[in-house]
């Protein structure tokens, strides 16, 4: 398989070659949008058609040489205890091999052919979700989310996917997460982005979606945070994207009108070209491409993937963090259009987890 | 999959009290020399639940292991190479894990234990 070799790109995963080129079309998700569950737990249609099913097709192309990319990460796993047990949660297809040696790490990843590829003499692996670790509790010394959390579509599940990572590792024990920001350096490269449309959002949040509301009745209190008692959760969840209109009211907007500003533009799309000679072209991809999963490009010879992202603003990470009361933050950066914090897991006893 | 992996996954299947232990179903079994980290041995050893992790080490054909063990034991070198052995040179190839209340199996191929649920789980 060839590698991807990426030249000084902002983000992490990005085309094959640097050539200009446009989606001719807009994305507005209309099948396949059910009713989201009330369960944050439950994966969401999006996140099954756009983020599983394509790291899944892509896997073997996919780029090993991460860690290259991440010097927070590498410098964070450096400043580990030597035997420290190190919890990856949405680990790719993330080799150990050149990371703190004293280390041992156990990755797991919801795509099982990307898990195939990163089984590692030294570390384990398994397949599972982020948003439902299968671990006891407390077990790890540290635990990293690399570019993991902007797959999730809800605020809801974005959260829970941190409380997992608080729950799995010791009282004390730290936890880098990091994300793909708004803010992006390269911006020619949002360009090659696809928003998801407002049509989309209101399918896909369900009626009585917050963008159909006036801005101005939203009072900043009704932010849920901390106690997830029963009612609570319900209200969390149908308000999940209530929480980018809330920032845009902090942030000064008046109106959330997705053309007119796309700079508050969250949700996108963003392609991964496969070349053609890299497709399975009598496997993954062909039915990928017949159920418009993926679309051809004669011109790049690749096949068009394209993966959901909710990119995180300034704060909006920090915020999630906060309103956990158990945690306290160490230290937060902007890295190479990547937010990034460290916190210290459950200073005070675990209260809520199982 | 290692013991040391076994001895942290526990069954998050819905209304499952407590996953711990999975238990495992053998299929096929091998042994993978790695190098004896005594600094490491010492940091995990607290975190073991020891009579899951002697009990799974039996279940893969291993039974060295005591049937309870505290930090003292660490002082020992044999104590060691046995902890070292059984956490880290058996690999579970090929098998499953069972959740202990619900008697869900969870696939193990390659070595790679696949824990994701099926929507009415969750």
């Amino acid at each position: 398989m060839r590698e991807v070799h990426i030249n000084g790109a902002s983000s992490l995963y990005t085309n094959v070659s640097d050539e200009e080129y446009e989606i001719p079309r807009s994305v507005s998700v209309t099948e396949n949008v059910g009713k989201p569950s009330l369960n944050e737990q439950s994966t969401p249609e999006i996140e099954k058609k756009d983020v599983h099913s394509v790291y899944d097709a892509i896997a073997p192309h996919f780029s090993s040489t991460w860690f290259a990319k991440w010097p927070k990460v590498a410098t964070f796993l450096s400043s580990l205890a030597s035997g420290s047990l190190v919890l990856d949660a949405g680990c790719g297809n993330r080799k150990y091999l050149g990371l703190n040696p004293d280390c041992f790490f156990i990755g797991c990843d919801i795509s099982a052919p990307l898990i195939k590829i990163c089984v590692d003499r030294g570390h384990g692996v398994l397949v599972a979700d982020a948003v439902n670790l299968p671990y006891r509790n407390s077990f790890g010394d540290a635990a990293i989310s690399v570019a993991v959390l902007h797959h999730l579509s809800t605020e809801t599940r974005r959260r829970k996917a941190i409380e997992e990572l608080v729950r799995v590792v010791k009282k004390g024990g730290l936890v880098l997460i990091t994300v793909w920001a708004v803010e992006q350096e390269d911006r020619s490269l949002v360009a090659k982005w696809t928003p998801l449309t407002e049509k989309y959002a209101e399918e896909w949040i369900g009626p009585g979606s917050p963008h159909v509301r006036s801005l101005s009745s939203l009072p900043l209190q009704s932010i849920p945070e901390s106690e997830g008692n029963g009612s609570g959760e319900h209200v969390k969840h149908c308000k999940g994207t209530s929480m980018e209109n809330m920032y845009e009211i902090i942030n000064g907007s008046a109106t959330f009108k997705h053309e007119e500003n796309t700079k508050n533009q969250q949700e996108y799309f963003v392609p991964w070209h496969l070349p053609y000679h890299c497709a399975e072209v009598s496997g993954a991809s062909a039915s990928a491409l017949a159920n418009e999963l993926a679309m051809k490009d004669d011109k790049k010879g690749a096949v068009v993937y394209n993966r959901y992202y909710h990119v995180f603003s300034e704060g909006e990470l920090e915020r999630l963090v906060y309103g956990m009361g158990n945690v306290i933050i160490v230290d937060w950066a902007y890295d190479k259009s990547n937010w990034c914090i460290i916190e210290v897991a459950a200073l005070a006893s675990q209260m809520g987890f199982v | 999959m290692r013991l040391l992996t076994h001895n942290m996954l526990s069954s998050n299947i819905k209304g499952v009290a407590n996953g711990f232990p999975l238990r495992i179903e053998v299929e096929k079994v091998v042994e993978k020399k790695v190098d004896l980290n005594a600094d490491f041995l010492r940091n995990i050893f607290p975190k073991i639940e020891w009579k899951a992790f002697a009990e799974a080490a039996r279940t893969l054909g291993y039974a060295e292991l005591p049937e309870d063990a505290d930090s003292s034991f660490l002082d020992s070198d044999d104590f060691l190479d046995k902890f070292h052995h059984a956490l880290l040179e058996l690999h579970l190839e090929e098998g499953a894990l069972i959740c202990p209340e619900t008697g869900r199996r969870f696939p193990v191929n390659k070595g790679i234990p696949n824990m994701l649920l099926h929507e009415d789980e969750v």
